[in-house]
This record gives C-alpha cells, structure tokens and sequence, in this order.
C-alpha cells in the first residue's frame, strides 16, 4: 500500500471507532425511531374519533347534529338521558374521549333564530400532541354539523353557502405558479428546509471528525511520530482531510437516510411541480458543496491543531457550528435578497451561506450568483489549507504555541 | 573508541551554535556538538535543559531559531524530507495507534520506508525487536505502557536508520525488558547507524553511550566519553559528573 493511501487509511480506521461511530450510529436510529412516532401520531389522527353523545333534545335539529356524528365519527355512546360522567365512562372504554351533549331547548332555540347550544365534554388523558390533536377532531365534527344545521334551516346549496370559488395565481420572482401563495410557502420550506440541514450535517460532522483526527493523535501521543515519517506534510494534511471527510460524508449520508425515513421534513406539496432542480443544478450545488467542505476541513484541521483532547475539540468546534447554522437560519426564515447591505455582506462572506443559498438561487435560473459563489469558496478552501499545511510546518503542531491566536483558543476551550 | 578528526568523517549529526527561544525562554543558547557514525551520543542534563527541544529540532518536528544542524548530511531546514528519511525518531511519551495491531503498526511505519518483500522484511524484524509474542497480533489499545515502549523500539530500529534518536529508550519498562532493551540498542551501531539518545538513568548513559554531552541552559557545557567525564571531574561515576556540573 502507498503511503498516502496508508494514512488515509489509517485516519478512517481510527475514525471508524465505536466511541466516534456510535453516536452518530445511534442518531439516525433515534430520528427513524421519532419518525415512527410521528407516522403512529398521524394514523391515529387519520381514524374517525370516537364519542358519544347524550341528547336530551331529541328534536328535528339535534337529529341532524346526532346524524352527523353518526356519519363522520364512531359513536361509542347515546343516550336521551343518560348521566356525562357515565357517557364519558363509555366512551372512554371505547377508546373515545369527548361526549357531546345536547339540552333540551335546542331545537327549540334554533327555530327561535336563535343559536342553539351544545356542550362539549372532552377528557384529555395524554398531554401531548396526540391529545390535543385529538380534540381538534370533535371541534372540526361540530363545525360539520353547524354546516348541516344550517343547510336543514335554510335549505340553502352548497353554492350558496360559499358562493366565491378561488383560483391562484401567485408570481415568485417573476415566475408563474398556479397555487395560493400559502401553499408555495409550504413547497418552499419544505423543500429548503432540508437542503440546509443537510449541508449543515456535512459541515459539522466532517469537521468534527477532522478535528477529531487531530485531537486523537495529541491524546494517545501519535502527532510526533507521524510528523517525522518520511512523507511531506501536505500528504499528511490531504490524507486527514480525505480520511475525515470520508467518514464525514459517510455519517451526513447515515443521518440524511435518517431524516428522509423518519419524514420530518420533506412533505408532498401540490402545484410547485415547476420549482423543481434540474441535474446540471444539482452538480452545480456539488461542486459548491465541496469546495466549502474543504475548505471548512482545513480550516477544522488547524483549530484541530490546538485541541489537547477530545473535548477540547468539541469547544473548538462550536464557532464552526455556529458559522454554518447561521445561513442555514437565514435561508429558512427569509430571503438573502431582502437582507440589508451589512447584513449580506456577513452572510456571503461566510463560505458556507454559498451552498445553503445554491438551490432557491438556480431555482430561479440565479446561476451568476452561484458561480460567483463557487469561485469565492475556491478560494477559501486554497487559503484554509495553505494555511493548514503552513501550521503543520511550525512548530506548533508540537508546541500548540500560537501566540495571540492560541489566547484566543485557550479562552474557547475554558 | 579511537576518536577520529572531526573534519575528516562525514558526522551523523551536526550541531553548531543551534539557538532556540520559546516566547521569554532561551532553550538552546548556541548548543554545538556532533553525533559520529557508529556510535551512541547520549545527551544529559536537567529537566528544562534543552533536551527535547534538541531532539525534536534534529527530528524535524521544531524549526530553529539560529545555528546550523545537519543529519546524515541533510540540513534540517532546507531537506526536511531527506532528513526524515534517514532518522527514526522515539519520543519520551509516545503512543501506537489503538485501532491497529502492533504488527498492523509496524506494517504502518514499514510502509513508508519499504514495499513489498522488504517491507515484510522490516516488519518481521520489528516483530523480533518489539519481542511481544503473541500478543503482536492484538490491538495496541490493550497494551500496557511497557508493552507499548517494546513496539515503539521496535518501529523505531526495524527500519535500520542512519540515526536513532531515542528520547528515554527504557521510560516504562520493567528490570528485565530495560536490559533487553538496552542489549538491542548497544548492539545497533554500526559504520552506517548511530544512535542518539537522551536518558535521566545515569548508569544506562554510562553503560550504553560511547560520548556524552552534558546539557545545561541550553548549551553543551561538558562532552566526552563516561570515561573522560569522570577523569574530567573527578568522578566515580557518570551521577556524580552530572551533579557537579549542573551545581
């Protein structure tokens, strides 16, 4: 084996440990496991609701308002007369938890013109999104039978009832969509919300791992003898930016297989079928992304040079974290374009605001932009491992002595 | 050892006037001395002397301030590469990677020295060396300290380099892996190898150095056989040279 080739895989055997490769094993499994959750949460939210319904009435609208919940729930439980908390009792059993009950005046009162009263029982059990959730079923039952009230006093139509019929036409950036605005805000935020997150993993998990790398050899006292083996430092610096971003891509892979089957972001999104990227897009989005990745390497490489240890690295780690999820935030919650000068002139200086903003840009054929962008991150990643393979070449690899940077370190990692 | 003109040998290490400061502290204030071929150079003195700031300079791992420092004819800022391809170097507190074997780490080192029949080579040799038995095959994360010396000695001498440099060869080692240790090294030394090591055990600088050179405040203050030393300071032993020079 070639020495470059050794090193390289040397740096993922190392990588690949159980107390590096665990956690981030252990993550995508938690997401597939909330996933499950979330599918669990939404066929329960699928079923009919159970209830039960006490009618003291039994009047002609009360009839319509008991025949609705009869066609659009499972009722567990009628009665005329029967007591709420015995109705709640059985309907409970049922698996229910909210009894409609219906006085004694209210057909009477809707006749009158007036409006007629129900009240409503819910018993909520579980405090989560489940229980609440399903409360908001039986309001949206009573809404039902409102409607159909009010068709059986009036015998007024459907059309009648809602006489204006919608059609969309929203313009985004000049290009045309047949859809409400709300429903491209929706396609839109699912769409870049993932995109983020996920160049968001690659950056931090590879430069973890990097940094990791680096920190693995100061802790079990490798860095000396490695530094003096006969190959040049800048195959030292390319074999641990291979070997971390190997594993780096291997873990975002794990945790974007994870994301993508637990669904918690990417959602079905009607009529934006327009907004979609083409390959020669996507390449474009690739190159962006990989330049950043390098360049965010080295430069992890370098802070990596003054971790003494595992945790250290970990504080060091948190102004990379922070550079990347700025952007990620930026992106989700507004558009670059409408930011102010100083507030763009931050976000595009910061190398990895290129990728992130890639996407929604060639969405809107904004390839110029792009370019620039890549050109940009080009020349970040040649001065991050300039820099990577000039500090290798110091002294302070050994030393970790860096004068007014290393200051600065050692207050990060305090 | 007859000790031949220094100018007429081409010297395994050369060190002349090497000067290194770490922000206020002057380590190496003008350091001179010189490692000859087939021989053990042992260099000595206090803790905060310079002595692994001299080895590590020699090493390729620190860049000087000042002085001229050649190995094996390679000056050690404008060959780095060359340099690096004629020493092996054993830092004092040193470490194998734990995802690897040690045979998987001699394989490692051999790799960037040798291919093939002769890397096998090497790495057999290490095995000989590092005398592990069995447990070569295990994960080096399951080694003790002493264990993991025995390897590093190993690594360091199967690659048959013109200059050792060993930084405490014997740190960790028990009574009887030390004398084994030490009978590897003192037989290692040939027209082509030299060995240069830093050691505070004064009895194994006596028994395995042919010269010594005492280190104090960054500079060579005293060099010369044990034997000369002794003579020099009246001495009985290499202990009492050491005391009487750093008081």
């Amino acid at each position: 084996m070639r020495p470059f080739t050794r090193l390289v895989w040397k740096e993922a055997r190392e990588l690949l440990r159980p107390r590096y490769i665990l956690p981030i094993l252990l993550l995508p499994l938690l997401f597939v496991g909330m996933g499950q959750g979330f599918s669990g949460v939404e066929a329960q939210l699928g079923q009919e609701p159970t209830v039960g319904v006490v009618d003291r009435d039994g009047g002609e609208y009360a009839q319509v308002v008991v025949g609705t919940l009869e066609n659009e729930s499972n009722l567990a439980y009628r009665s005329p007369d029967g007591t709420v908390d015995a109705a709640l009792n059985e309907t409970a059993a049922a698996g229910g938890s909210a009894v409609v009950e219906i006085p004694a005046n209210f057909t009477e009162r809707v006749r009158a013109g007036e409006r007629g009263r129900i009240h409503l029982y819910t018993s909520v059990e579980s405090v989560s999104i489940v229980g609440i959730a399903s409360s908001a079923q039986v309001e949206e039952l009573l809404s039902t039978a409102a409607h159909n009230v009010t068709v059986a006093v009036t015998g007024a139509s459907e059309a009648q009832l809602d006489p204006i019929a919608r059609e969309h036409t929203t313009y985004v950036k000049g290009r045309q969509l047949s859809a409400p605005p709300g429903v491209v805000s929706t396609a839109f935020t699912s769409q870049f919300i993932f995109v983020p997150v996920i160049i968001m993993l690659a950056i931090v998990f590879s430069g973890q791992m990097v940094m990791n790398s680096m920190a693995s050899e100061k802790e079990h006292k490798t860095l000396e003898t490695l530094l003096t083996m006969p190959i040049e430092r800048r195959s030292i610096v390319a074999a641990k930016l291979v070997g971390g971003s190997v594993v780096g891509l291997i873990a975002t892979a794990l945790y974007t297989s994870g994301i993508a089957v637990s669904n918690l972001s990417i959602g079905e999104v009607g009529g934006t079928t327009a907004l979609t990227l083409g390959a020669g897009d996507y390449l474009l989005v690739g190159v962006s992304l990989f330049f950043t990745l390098v360049g965010t390497l080295a430069v992890a490489l370098s802070l990596g040079i003054f971790a003494d240890s595992q945790q250290g690295a970990q504080m060091l780690l948190l102004p990379l974290s922070g550079l990347a999820i700025v952007p990620m935030f930026a992106t989700m919650f507004t558009d670059v374009d409408v930011l102010g000068l100083p507030a763009r002139a931050v976000l595009f200086a910061i190398p990895f605001t290129h990728p992130i903003i890639a996407p929604k840009r060639l969405l809107f054929d904004d390839a110029d932009l792009v370019l620039a962008g890549i050109g940009y991150e080009i020349l970040f990643a040649l001065a991050a491992v300039w820099f990577a393979v000039k500090l290798f070449g110091s002294d302070r690899p050994i030393t970790g002595n860096a004068g007014w940077l290393d200051r600065l370190v050692r207050l990060v990692q305090q | 050892m007859c000790d031949p003109p220094t100018s007429m040998v081409a010297q395994a290490v050369q060190v002349e006037n090497l000067r290194k400061r770490y922000g206020d502290v002057q380590a190496l204030d003008g350091l001179s001395f010189e490692v000859r071929p087939d021989e053990i150079f042992g260099l000595v003195g206090p803790n905060g002397a310079g002595k692994t700031t001299t080895l590590r300079t020699l090493a390729t791992l620190l860049n000087k301030d000042d002085g001229a420092v050649t190995v094996a004819g390679h000056d050690v800022s404008d060959d780095p590469d060359a340099v690096r391809r004629a020493i092996r170097y054993l830092p004092e507190d040193a470490g194998a990677y734990e995802s690897m074997s040690g045979r998987q780490f001699l394989a490692f080192v051999a790799d960037f020295y040798a291919d093939g029949n002769e890397a096998a080579a090497m790495v057999e040799r290490g095995v000989e060396i590092a005398d592990l038995g069995d447990r070569i095959d295990d994960d080096t994360g399951g080694y003790s300290r002493g264990m993991t010396r025995k390897l590093l000695i190993g690594s360091a001498l199967m690659t048959d380099p013109n200059l050792a440099i060993l930084d405490e060869p014997t740190s960790g080692l028990d009574v009887q892996n030390s004398k084994t240790v030490r009978e590897v090294v003192k037989a290692f030394p040939d027209e082509e190898r030299s060995i240069l090591l830093s050691s505070h055990d004064m009895l194994e600088v006596e028994y395995l150095c042919d010269r010594v050179g005492l280190l104090n405040d960054g500079v060579v203050v005293s060099s010369g056989s044990p034997a000369e030393l002794k003579a020099e300071y009246d001495a009985e032993n290499l202990e009492d040279v050491f005391l009487e020079v750093v008081a």
